[in-house]
C-alpha cells in the first residue's frame, strides 16, 4: 500500500508537471491561398463535409477538442496531425504539383471507399465527421470529376 | 486524499483515452483484411469472365496491336536502368504475391533515385523529372511500409510515373507496357514488364493472366 501510494504520487507529479509543457497548436488566423477551397470551386455542401471530416488533421487549422488541453493527449494529437499533414494537407493543396494533386485525390477516394478515413478513432469522438453512404458517393463523384479535370 | 483519488481518476481516463486511440492501427489493419476479402471474392468471379474474354479471338487483336506499337523513337538512355530495374523488382514481388519482395524493391527504388545523376537535366526536363521523382518517391515509401493491397494501389500510380519517366528520359531496356482492365477497381491499370508474357502484378496468383500487351518499348 505504501509503495502503491508513492507510485501514485510520483505519477501524479509527473502528470501535473507535463501540463506545463507548451505545445505548438495547429492553428492559423488566415486561410492559405493554396487551400483547396480557394484554388478550386468547391460546392458548399462538399466543402462543409470535407472541413468537418478531414480538416482537423489534414489542414493548418484544427478545431481542438477540450481534451487536447490535457497532456499527454495533446502530444499524441500533435504527432498525429503532423503525420497527417505530411500525407495530405488541404491548406497547401494548391502548392502540390498536378501529378501529386491527382495522386492525392485518387488516394482520398480509395481511403473513403475502404472506410479507412476518417479514422474510426476520430469519428469515435467526432460523430459529425462520420460519412454516410450517400455522402461518400457524393464526395467520390465530386473528387473524381475534379481529378479528371486536372 | 479525496483530491488524490480525483486526480488519479483523471489520470486513468487520460491513459484509457490514449490506449483507445492507439488501437486505431489494429483496427485499421482489420478493416484492410475485410476489404481485401470482399475484393477477392469479386476478383474470382471476374476471373473466369476475363479468361473467357481473352480466349475469344481477343488475343489476335492484341498481338497485332503490339507490332503496330513498337516504339522505335524511345531515347537510348542507360542512366534510367537502375530505376527501372528496381521498379521491375517491385512488379515481380507483387506478381509473386510477396509483400516482402515488393518492399525490398521499394527500398531499391529509393536508392536508385538517390544515386541518379540529375545534373545533366535542365530547364523544363528537370522540372518534369522533379515532379515524377517526387511522386515516385512517395509511392516507393508507401510500398516499403504497406500491406500488399496498398502496395498495389501505390504501384499503380508508380507505373504511371515510371512510364512518364521513360517518355521523358528514355531507356535502353526492352519493355512491354501491359494493361489489365480489371485493376484499379475496374477502371483498368497499366504496368511495365521485362517479359512479353503477361504476369499480372495487380492480382498476382488470383488472376495471373489478366491483361494484354499495349505496346513494346525498344
Amino acid at each position: 500500500m505504501k509503495i502503491g501510494k508513492k507510485v501514485a504520487i510520483i505519477l501524479l507529479v509527473v502528470f501535473l508537471g507535463i501540463q506545463f509543457v507548451p505545445t505548438k497548436r495547429n492553428q492559423s488566423d488566415n486561410i492559405s491561398a493554396s487551400d483547396i477551397m480557394i484554388v478550386y470551386k468547391v460546392p458548399e455542401q462538399i466543402e462543409n463535409k470535407i472541413k468537418v471530416s478531414c480538416y482537423d488533421c489534414h489542414s493548418n487549422n484544427t478545431q481542438y477538442p477540450w481534451y487536447n488541453k490535457i497532456q499527454p493527449v495533446a502530444w499524441f494529437l500533435e504527432g498525429h496531425i503532423k503525420k497527417a499533414k505530411e500525407e495530405l494537407n488541404f491548406s497547401e493543396f494548391g502548392d502540390y504539383s498536378k501529378r501529386r494533386q491527382k495522386n492525392k485525390l485518387k488516394s482520398i477516394i480509395n481511403q473513403i471507399r475502404d472506410n479507412e478515413m476518417p479514422l474510426s478513432s476520430y469519428t469515435f469522438m467526432h460523430k459529425d465527421a462520420v460519412l454516410s453512404e450517400s455522402e461518400k458517393s457524393e464526395l467520390e463523384n465530386w473528387i473524381s470529376n475534379l481529378r479528371d479535370s486536372l | 486524499m479525496r483530491t488524490l483519488k480525483l486526480r488519479l481518476g483523471i489520470l486513468t481516463i487520460a491513459i484509457l483515452a490514449l490506449t483507445a486511440m492507439s488501437c486505431k492501427d489494429n483496427k485499421k489493419e482489420h478493416n484492410n483484411e475485410d476489404g481485401h476479402h470482399t475484393e477477392m471474392v469479386v476478383d474470382n468471379e471476374n476471373n473466369s469472365d476475363m479468361n473467357h474474354d481473352n480466349s475469344d479471338g481477343h488475343h489476335e487483336e492484341s498481338s497485332e496491336k503490339v507490332d503496330r506499337n513498337v516504339e522505335t523513337s524511345t531515347l537510348k538512355n542507360a542512366a534510367t536502368t537502375p530505376i527501372i530495374d528496381a521498379y521491375i523488382q517491385i512488379k515481380n514481388g507483387l506478381v509473386a504475391d510477396s509483400k516482402e519482395n515488393a518492399a525490398q524493391g521499394g527500398e531499391a527504388l529509393l536508392t536508385a533515385f538517390t544515386s541518379f545523376d540529375m545534373s545533366k537535366l535542365s530547364g523544363e526536363i528537370h522540372r518534369e523529372y522533379m515532379e515524377i521523382y517526387e511522386s515516385a518517391k512517395e509511392q516507393a515509401e508507401h510500398i516499403v511500409k504497406s500491406p500488399i493491397d496498398h502496395q498495389r494501389e501505390h504501384f499503380e500510380v508508380l507505373s504511371t510515373d515510371i512510364i512518364d519517366l521513360i517518355a521523358l528520359l528514355g531507356t535502353e531496356k526492352t519493355l512491354y507496357q501491359d494493361f489489365c482492365p480489371m485493376a484499379n477497381r475496374g477502371k483498368g491499370a497499366i504496368w511495365l514488364s521485362e517479359t512479353k508474357e503477361i504476369k499480372n502484378p495487380y492480382f498476382g496468383s488470383k488472376m495471373m493472366k489478366c491483361g494484354e500487351v499495349q505496346k513494346q518499348i525498344n
